[in-house]
């Protein structure tokens, strides 16, 4: 019997809505995401070049740096020159500026929650394609520890911090104006999303100050070793994105949600062993049924590789759109283990 | 061959037993297999599963058939490759498969080695672990499998433990699969996960074979197929009233200790075309009304099917079960996110230690959650929990279990008991006043 599933009790004519629920959790959920990532990654690259415009206020990568290309602007770059404002103009009247684009964004963010993370970001993209040609090469991917995990794990909301801190420290004159947007300036995507529409002109190292040159040299490094780290380990640099904190401490309110049934989870660990940032709690925690960790990116791996019905899903404000079911399991396992 | 299909590889006649009726047994000659003790008790557990129902699923004489021929009439089992014995589930059978070689379940339930095996052990010892050692003493031991390349020992319970000396000194080549009795840490997964390493190091040595990609997702293709089939047979067991029996369930798995995987699976696949049929037709196992039981605890293990025969044949129905001897055994399913070897290695090891539910753990939440998640989803009455006498990490868990089932208004049957036939009068009065009581219940709900 190698054709398909005939699950006991299941009515011979199903009605519409039930069959479409079952093809869509039968899905081959990883080449779906593929395509559903490279139609985001054209969007957010060269949407620009189209002219579509969605605003400076996007919750994700559509990196400022990327000129002609970019549809939109990640957020974090107008935020961080808007904070360096003399502060008696951001707690003036620009002060309500500051707090529509924080809520338009806001907005955007909780349409995916973190999903924008593990769908949308074209920098995770690009790391999930690094991760597809390591494996193509057959090189096995490297773990952190636990001990190494938990020490590691705090560096997001450290460079989030800073992200806030120093264009503050700007605005009320305590740091040089040369330290601008200073996530942007170590950021890999600085370096890597414009290069992908041909625009090199970030690959430099700025000697024109000391504060530029520390960035733009950090900047270097940070790519660098993003390159280096996203053969290695999956979504290396997600583990670090201060984003991903933003992201976390917002996303109550969120839409888009990962959700758990503690009672079907027989904590095989089948989820855990598939998660890119090795959330241990997707497998281990019965209790909470809001299972989105802060290093979660939403990409619903650990969804599509639960062998239990209903064990692990993906609401929309409240209605489930995927959720793992035994039957789709074994079909993914299948072909996994047959092609 | 009374089987509804052929084979894919036929069980050989070992030494050509002559038919009982014409051999004259001399005083000096040993018994022909079939008048031995140990063939009578397998005859006698197989005409109880068989002849004490009306109905039995067709696709089923297969099953009966391979007991029949192996247990009964003592006939050998063809092999592939190395034969490599485990004598619990937590040795990852896909790394065996994987290089040619053959595992099989050396866990016994002969009531006739347990005797043989009471030599080795204690006096208060667990019948499972006694009848394994009987088993691995004797000259020719069945079920007939032959001589074992290397018998893989996983350091789960005491008796278990402590066993691995005594095969050594039996004379057999044994592994000790250095399995951690905390499972939830994450020094536990890696020592884990090292441990499978070694022992497909030691599967190496062997077989002369190395692991590679293809021949390790080769074997994971083989037991996804024989998981799919059983979890297919399982999902029919939550009709309700039933179409399947839970003795005929057991038979099933059971098979699947020592039957070769392929045939195994093709064998399940026309039992779960049957069960569709029944389910499509509404053919009933059960009366409707029959208690619906879930049991626990200490593996029923053929010939000694002993107490869910005890409660199938009192008009309850084993609709599931938490026992090393069928659905933890092939429940869980391997999930892999990169099919090379080392990702498939890992998440082999995980699938055998995280999800699994053996009291020899410090902690027991997840058998319980699983005890519970079981009772809802198969719509059960009540819970037998089935520890051998001597068997101290199941008699351990019973009161943690017991308040758990409690706290969820689930009744439970605990029943302390062993391979001998002896207690079955005594338990047979305590099975039928538990399914009255059930039944009693749920004339008061309605």
């Amino acid at each position: 019997m190698s054709g398909s599933l005939e699950f006991p009790g299941a009515p011979t004519a199903r009605p519409l809505s039930r069959k479409i629920r079952d093809a869509a959790n039968g899905v081959d959920f990883n080449r779906f995401r593929f395509w559903l990532q490279v139609g985001f990654f054209i969007l957010l690259v060269y949407g620009g070049f189209a002219g579509i415009d969605l605003g400076g206020r996007l919750p994700t990568f559509s990196c400022v740096y990327n000129g002609e290309g970019r549809p939109g602007m990640c957020y974090l770059a107008p935020l961080q020159h808007q904070l360096a404002m003399p502060w008696q103009r951001l707690f003036g009247e620009a002060g309500i500026a500051v707090l529509t684009g924080f809520g338009v964004f806001f907005l955007w963010f909780i349409v995916l929650n973190k999903g924008w993370c593990g769908f949308v970001c074209p920098l995770g993209t690009i790391q999930d394609w690094i991760t597809a040609v390591r494996r193509r090469l057959g090189m096995r991917f490297a773990r952190y520890s636990d001990a190494t995990f938990e020490r590691l794990s705090w560096i997001k909301y450290l460079l989030l911090a800073l992200m806030l801190l120093i264009p503050l420290g700007i605005g009320a004159g305590y740091v040089s104006h040369d330290m601008s947007a200073p996530y942007c300036m170590i950021c890999p995507a600085r370096l890597i999303v414009p290069s992908f529409a041909g625009d090199f002109r970030q690959w430099v190292v700025d000697f024109s100050s000391p504060s530029k040159l520390a960035l733009t040299s950090l900047g270097a490094l940070t790519t660098g070793t993003f390159l280096i780290g996203s053969t290695v380990k999956k979504r290396f640099w997600c583990f670090f994105c201060p984003m991903s904190a933003f992201h976390y401490l917002l996303s109550k309110p969120a839409a888009f949600r990962l959700v758990k049934d503690g009672g079907k989870c027989t904590r095989c660990g089948d989820c855990y062993g598939v998660c890119d940032l090795q959330i241990k709690e997707i497998a281990d925690d019965v209790k909470n049924p809001q299972i989105m960790m802060d290093d979660c990116i939403v990409c619903l791996k650990c969804v599509a590789a639960c062998p239990e019905d209903g064990a692990l899903k993906a609401t929309f404000a409240g209605l489930t759109v995927f959720e793992s079911t035994e039957a789709g399991f074994i079909k993914r396992m299948e072909k996994g283990a047959t092609t | 061959m009374n089987g509804p299909f052929k084979p894919a590889k036929p069980i050989l006649a070992a030494a050509a037993p002559a038919p009982a009726s014409t051999v004259v047994a001399k005083s000096n000659e040993p018994l022909p297999f079939g008048k031995t003790k140990q063939a009578r008790e397998a005859e006698k557990a197989l005409n109880h599963i068989v002849d004490d129902f009306d109905d039995n699923p067709k696709a089923m004489a297969y099953f009966y058939d391979l007991f029949r021929r192996v247990y009964c009439r003592g006939e050998s089992i063809e092999r592939d490759g190395a034969l490599i014995g485990t004598t619990c589930i937590q040795a990852p059978e896909e790394l065996v498969y994987a290089l040619g070689a053959t595992p099989v379940r050396l866990c016994n339930g002969s009531y006739h080695y347990d005797q043989i095996g009471a030599e080795f052990m204690p006096a208060k010892s667990c019948s499972l672990v006694k009848a394994t050692l009987g088993m691995l003493t004797s000259e020719d031991p069945v079920p007939r499998i032959g001589k074992m390349n290397l018998v893989v020992n996983p350091t789960t319970c005491d008796q278990k433990k402590k066993a691995s000396a005594l095969m050594q000194e039996m004379g057999h080549e044994v592994f000790d699969l250095e399995l951690p009795n905390v499972k939830e840490s994450e020094a536990s997964r890696v020592y884990w996960r090292r441990s499978v390493r070694e022992f497909a190091e030691a599967l190496r040595k062997v077989t002369g074979k190395r692991l590679t990609r293809k021949n390790l997702k080769a074997a994971l293709a083989r037991t996804q197929r024989a998981e799919k089939a059983f979890r297919v047979m399982d999902g029919f067991r939550k009709a309700s009233p039933s179409v399947f029996l839970g003795k005929d369930a057991f038979l099933v798995v059971n098979a699947y200790f020592f039957d070769d995987l392929d045939r195994w699976c093709e064998a399940v696949e026309m039992l779960n075309v049957e069960l569709q049929q029944r389910h499509d037709t509404a053919v009933r196992a059960a009366q409707k009304k029959a208690p619906r039981i879930v049991f626990t605890g200490s593996p029923p293990i053929f010939p000694n099917l002993k107490l869910p025969l005890l409660i199938e044949r009192a008009g309850g129905v084993v609709v599931s079960d938490e026992t090393c001897s069928a659905n933890r055994m092939l429940y869980d399913m391997t999930a892999v996110d990169e099919w090379l070897v080392n990702d498939m290695v890992d998440s082999l090891a995980d699938k055998y230690l995280k999800p699994c539910t053996c009291p020899i753990f410090t902690k027991n939440d997840d058998r319980r959650r699983r005890l519970l998640e079981l009772v809802s989803k198969f719509q059960a009455d009540g819970v037998v929990y089935q520890a051998f006498a001597g068997c101290q990490v199941y008699e351990m868990e019973q009161r943690s279990v017991a308040r758990t089932l409690n706290d969820a208004g689930i009744p439970m049957l605990y029943v302390e008991t062993d391979y001998s036939p002896d207690d079955e009068g005594q338990l047979s009065t305590r099975v039928e006043a538990f399914l009255e009581s059930i039944k009693t219940r749920k004339r008061m709900r309605q």
